[in-house]
């Protein structure tokens, strides 16, 4: 029995000896990445399908590549949402990390100071087919001819739809599918009828707070009309009659009470789930965590729809869209280094379908068109999303400053504190100004 | 008649303003007790509405969830040495500067002392870039000292300790040179010991402004071992924490907040004395 104790003791020691060297042996890799922290949940899960969420499932994924890579080693490095701030000081500072993620929408800011590897010739080592991405996300990644970042999604604007009080208004057709605008008289119609009949606003908007609804929803509505606004990537142009009706639309919405006000980000998707309005214009993300609440009793039980942002304007289906994807950041690396850097884009690229399951559309044109992805719920119905998904012109730098103007001017306009011209024109000028100034 | 008739609308004026200060008191109290309320909800609950703090059920997994980050107690101690080496500092320099401004006869005093104050007008935004750049070229980022060093140039510090220096007597330090004592140790024996109310009021702002700083620990300490509480708990937010994460938000302002609130359950008696003195002056 003595022998037996100690023979097992002794492989007991043999086995962590040999797991030690074996850890100590490959390399580590810094992953600096925003979607919070949720090790209480998923710090040990490495089967990716039982984990839910943006942090749930970056975390299960990341879990499973350190379990299964003979190799790498990912340390992930959690910062807050965006990050850009931090990543910046830590570049400055001579200590990036090897790998972060990136909007897409930010890339330029970066790729220009020449901060970002391009990755071409990597992918095409490791097998990452970029013909398999789709056009929103490979314009994303792609700065002037070079790929800059592994695309990892991509993110639009849409109709979070309550069909209970769609049904109540009689704007259910027979198919069961609700009955949308095609153009703004229509538009303006069903709302009203909505109003009439249900006692509550069409729209569920966030108008306080933050920028993004007005943006991205301006930009839908010129993307719409053709407008090309940003022809010339150093200055934007909004001196157009498209420009001054859409947003003429957005402050008749306001003033016509056809939206509710004053609610913040948390306000807005609380309202959308507790049934107090109809149509509620917000990102791809929302999809799951509404689809679960229409399982539930309550007031989205068993009505929940989700569409694209409908064509009011005839034109282009396009959509304001944004994405995230990971970049490798330049700075002195091993070849050991990069080469566990793109096993880990690989990784993720591999996966892409896992993280679709955030609600984010998939960058590949391959699990687009897969019979997993349309299973999921909703998916088959924003599918076109991928294709219509539209962003800045990749030479526009300061993406992320411009959008913050632009949702400023524009909500001071759908709010009337401006008149519509006067923030089109405090618009044009303060990016332009900020654009003259972009190294 | 007259005399009872005044005692009589004395107390009723004070329980006016007693009854007004409570009132006061709630309002001001409301934020702080909702905060809890939420910290205890579960997160679906109230993605869908808030009012659902008012009825079970009811959760601790908010808080076990932040134990189970890995990175709190580091940030806790990181936050601690932060706090403490910050707090220390500034004790010590700005006594130091205080005695000097209000003591000692140099030419360029007041200059210098006016050049002090006119930091209290520089808001650390301002100076933020450029600092980053020393630390950045002194490769000093991701440590304690480049964390707490800027923290140290306190001019509300010394311009405290100035005032409080200047209002002592000066003939108790002639009577120390009578005893030959040097002006070291006319400093360190005679006056610092004088000081300490107005050194527990600076200690208590600094150790406060230090715990909840968050920018410069943001930018400086950039690696998860060395972030702050605050920062550390910023970065476990998920992107719409304050719809679909509210609960576990809740729990985390609790928690980052403790030690604040244990530091000024044992110092309330300075910090009352430190507000109100600072209203006087």
């Amino acid at each position: 029995m003595r022998k037996l104790t100690t023979a097992l003791l002794a492989g007991l020691v043999v086995t962590a000896g040999a797991s030690a060297a074996l850890a100590a042996d490959k390399t580590e890799i810094s992953v600096a990445r925003f979607f919070g922290a949720c090790e209480a949940d998923y710090g040990s899960v490495t089967d990716v399908t039982k984990a839910n969420g943006e942090c749930g499932i970056i975390t299960a994924l990341i879990n499973k590549f350190n379990a299964e890579s003979t190799t790498t080693t990912v340390k992930p490095e959690i910062v807050e949402w965006p990050g850009y701030d931090q990543l910046t000081a830590r570049i400055r500072s001579g200590e990036p990390p090897v790998i972060s993620v990136m909007h897409e929408a930010v890339i330029s800011d970066y790729s220009s100071r020449g901060l970002l590897e391009p990755l071409d010739e990597d992918f095409a080592k490791a097998g990452i087919d970029v013909n398999d991405m789709t056009d929103a996300s490979r314009q994303g990644v792609t700065k002037d001819g070079k790929i800059y970042a592994m695309p990892f999604d991509t993110h639009t604007w849409l109709w979070h739809i309550n069909m209970n009080l769609f049904k109540e208004a009689g704007l259910v057709d027979e198919a069961g599918k609700p009955i949308l605008p095609k153009n703004t008289d229509e538009l303006f119609a069903q709302a009203e009828q909505f109003k009439e009949k249900t006692g509550k606003p069409y729209f569920i908007s966030t108008l306080a707070n933050e920028t993004a609804f007005y943006t991205r929803t301006f930009d839908t509505l010129l993307y719409q009309q053709n407008v090309d606004f940003f022809a010339d990537p150093n200055k934007v142009n909004f001196s157009s009659p498209e420009a001054k009706g859409a947003l003429q639309l957005l402050a008749d919405i306001f003033t016509k009470d056809l939206t509710t006000k004053n609610q913040d980000y948390a306000a807005s998707v609380s309202s959308f789930a507790a049934g107090e309005g109809g149509v509620f214009i917000c990102g791809t993300w929302l999809i799951d965590t509404y689809d679960q609440e229409s399982k539930k009793d309550g007031p989205l039980a068993n009505g929940y729809a989700v569409t694209a942002f409908p064509q009011i304007y005839p034109g282009s289906p396009r959509v304001w869209a944004d994405g995230h994807s990971w970049v490798l950041l330049k700075q002195d690396l091993s070849d050991a280094q990069r080469a566990s850097a793109i096993e880990f884009m690989k990784f993720l690229w591999d996966n892409n379908y896992e993280w679709a399951r955030t609600g984010h559309l998939p960058v590949r044109k391959s699990i687009i068109d897969s019979a997993e992805f349309k299973g999921l719920p909703h998916r088959d119905d924003i599918a076109s999303l991928a294709v219509n998904g539209t962003a800045l012109p990749s030479a526009v730098k300061r993406q992320f400053s411009i959008q913050e103007i632009e949702g400023e001017e524009v909500g001071s306009a759908m709010r009337g504190d401006k008149s519509v011209d006067e923030a089109l024109t405090d618009a044009e000028t303060r990016i332009n100004e900020l654009l003259a100034n972009a190294k | 008649m007259a005399a009872s008739e005044h005692i009589v609308g004395r107390g009723i004026g004070n329980k006016l303003i007693l009854l007004s200060v409570i009132l006061v008191a709630v309002i001001w109290m409301l934020p702080i007790a909702w905060t809890l309320l939420l910290s205890f909800k579960p997160n679906s609950e109230l993605m869908i509405s808030t009012a659902s703090a008012f009825h079970p059920p009811y959760t601790l997994k908010n808080y076990t969830d932040i134990f189970q980050s890995s990175g709190v107690f580091r940030w806790l101690w990181n936050s601690a040495v932060v706090s403490i080496g910050v707090t220390a500092g500034i004790l010590i320099l700005s006594s130091l500067a205080g005695y000097g401004f209000a003591r000692a006869e140099f030419k360029g005093r007041d200059i210098i002392f006016v050049l002090v104050l006119l930091g209290l007008a520089v808001p650390e935004q301002a100076v933020i870039i450029a600092r980053h750049q020393i630390f950045s070229d002194l490769k000093m980022h991701n440590t304690y000292p480049a964390i707490i060093l800027p923290g140290l140039s306190s001019a509300f510090g010394v311009f405290l300790m100035t005032q409080y220096f200047k209002a002592i007597p000066k003939d108790i330090d002639e009577a120390a040179m009578l005893d030959n004592a040097s002006r070291f140790k006319i400093f360190w024996k005679v006056l610092l010991p004088l000081t300490v109310p107005a050194q527990a009021t600076l200690g208590i702002f600094s150790f406060l402004g230090a715990w909840n700083d968050y920018l410069w620990p943001l930018i400086s300490a950039t690696k998860p071992e060395m972030f702050t509480i605050t920062v550390g708990m910023a970065s476990t937010q998920t992107n719409f924490a304050q719809s679909e994460g509210l609960g576990f938000l809740m729990a985390q302002a609790i928690f980052a907040g403790l030690p604040v609130f244990i530091v000024y359950l044992f110092f309330q008696k300075y910090i009352v004395r430190a507000v109100a003195g600072a209203a006087i002056n």
